[in-house]
């Protein structure tokens, strides 16, 4: 399977979606204003792709609005104010979820990877059969 | 209902200018009595009014760095990142070349004979030097050596256009057939527009570091003693001035820009509200 296949697989991925899993995780960790959040999640190790300002604030007002997240205005000691967002008891529910749901999608990945393992090593074999016949 | 018979006064980046009268028809709903004077200039200028003495009660920027630059603390204590937005290439129906160009060859499209590109007044305004460091990050980007000097030499003389809003305007009425101006602006005329690559559009704090390597210089605090600033991902922002006699009626016009309502005038009007 050549690299440009499994580059379209990957477009299939709903990343909008799981940039809120991302976004979650790392107010989780510690509120942030959405400028620090942008850097964080371009440098975290599980990102899904190039997050841009536009996807990154649209998420953070929507996860607002849904009451994942809240916010409020914080003036700047040596810079500008911002917005600073943290995670609610709702949203700390909702990560736990998404944790949840990614630990089963883990063990059916896998699940799937043990299978075609097996699979290509019995196709494998009945090749390596056909020729010494 | 705050009821007065005072004037407030606005000053405003140019590419602001629907966000502000949106948001001033709001508010005025809120305050009928109120009276509005609003001033859309090129940002750099805008804070420079200021320091030469030139009184307003609510200044928005389209640069925040211009607030530490020149602002705090004499004129203004504190000042919020309100939106942000990204260099893009506009053009309309007739720019010549406009169906071949991509975000691989816009330079090579650009630079052809007959056709003419604008940038706004890198000293007035700050999507003209915002311009000049797309350029050097451009020629870094596609490895061109020589890129920045050779858009510079050819681009329409930048005294043209002082601020991005009549760069705009130009574009709109077929003057000119590219200009460089924020993604919102191209939004807010319906024109079409060519978007630049993350790394050279300043559009994202992930490459901030990346877009510092650019460097522009600009007359600085001092008449006659130049400064030199370096890229940002772009942000506007918005402060009261410490003069203000109307604290509270400025604070509640923040407050409906940098709230759900000004959230929602910004993205019709083409910004990312922050």
């Amino acid at each position: 399977m050549n690299e440009e296949i499994i580059s379209n697989l990957e477009l299939t991925i709903p990343i909008e979606r799981s940039i809120q899993a991302e976004l979650l995780l790392l107010l989780g960790q510690y509120p942030s204003h959405g400028y620090e959040l942008i850097q964080r999640l371009n440098d975290a190790a599980f990102k899904s792709g190039e997050a841009d300002a536009a996807t990154v604030y649209r998420n953070l007002r929507r996860m607002d609005k849904d009451g994942l997240i809240q916010s409020h205005w914080e003036v700047g000691e040596s810079g500008p104010g911002r917005r600073l967002y943290e995670l609610t008891p709702y949203g700390e529910d909702s990560l736990k979820l998404w944790a949840q749901h990614i630990a089963q999608q883990k063990t059916k990945l896998e699940n799937f990877l043990q299978a075609y393992f097996q699979f290509e090593e019995s196709l494998f074999k009945r090749k390596d059969g056909v020729k010494r016949t | 209902m705050i009821v007065t018979n005072k004037t407030l006064r606005i000053i405003h980046a140019g590419a602001l200018q629907q966000v502000i009268e949106q948001c001033l028809e709001r508010f005025t709903k809120q305050n009928p009595d109120l009276k509005f004077e609003i001033k859309g200039v090129g940002s750099r200028e805008g804070a420079k009014r200021l320091l030469s003495g030139e009184k307003y009660d609510i200044i928005a920027l389209a640069d925040q760095a211009l607030f530490a630059e020149l602002l705090v603390p004499n004129l203004v204590e504190n000042y919020f990142v309100f939106a942000a937005d990204q260099m893009v290439i506009g053009y309309h129906r007739s720019s010549r070349g406009s169906k071949e160009i991509t975000q691989e060859n816009w330079a090579d499209g650009l630079l052809k004979p007959h056709v003419s590109f604008a940038r706004s007044d890198h000293r007035l305004d700050p999507c003209g030097y915002r311009t000049l460091m797309v350029w050097q990050l451009a020629e870094n980007f596609y490895d061109k050596p020589g890129l920045f000097s050779t858009m510079e030499a050819a681009s329409i003389p930048y005294s043209t256009y002082a601020k991005s809003l009549d760069l705009a305007g130009a574009l709109f009425m077929g003057k000119i057939d590219y200009a460089f101006l924020y993604s919102s602006q191209a939004q807010q005329l319906g024109l079409p527009y060519l978007i630049l690559p993350a790394k050279i559009n300043l559009s994202n704090p992930a490459y901030a570091d990346y877009y510092d390597q650019t460097a522009v210089s600009v007359e600085s605090i001092i008449p006659g003693k130049n400064v030199i600033i370096h890229g940002k991902p772009i942000e506007f922002a918005i402060g009261i001035a410490n003069t203000t006699q109307f604290h509270e009626l400025a604070k509640s016009f923040v407050d409906l820009l940098t709230g759900s309502e000004g959230s929602l005038i910004l993205e019709e009007c083409g910004f990312i509200p922050c």
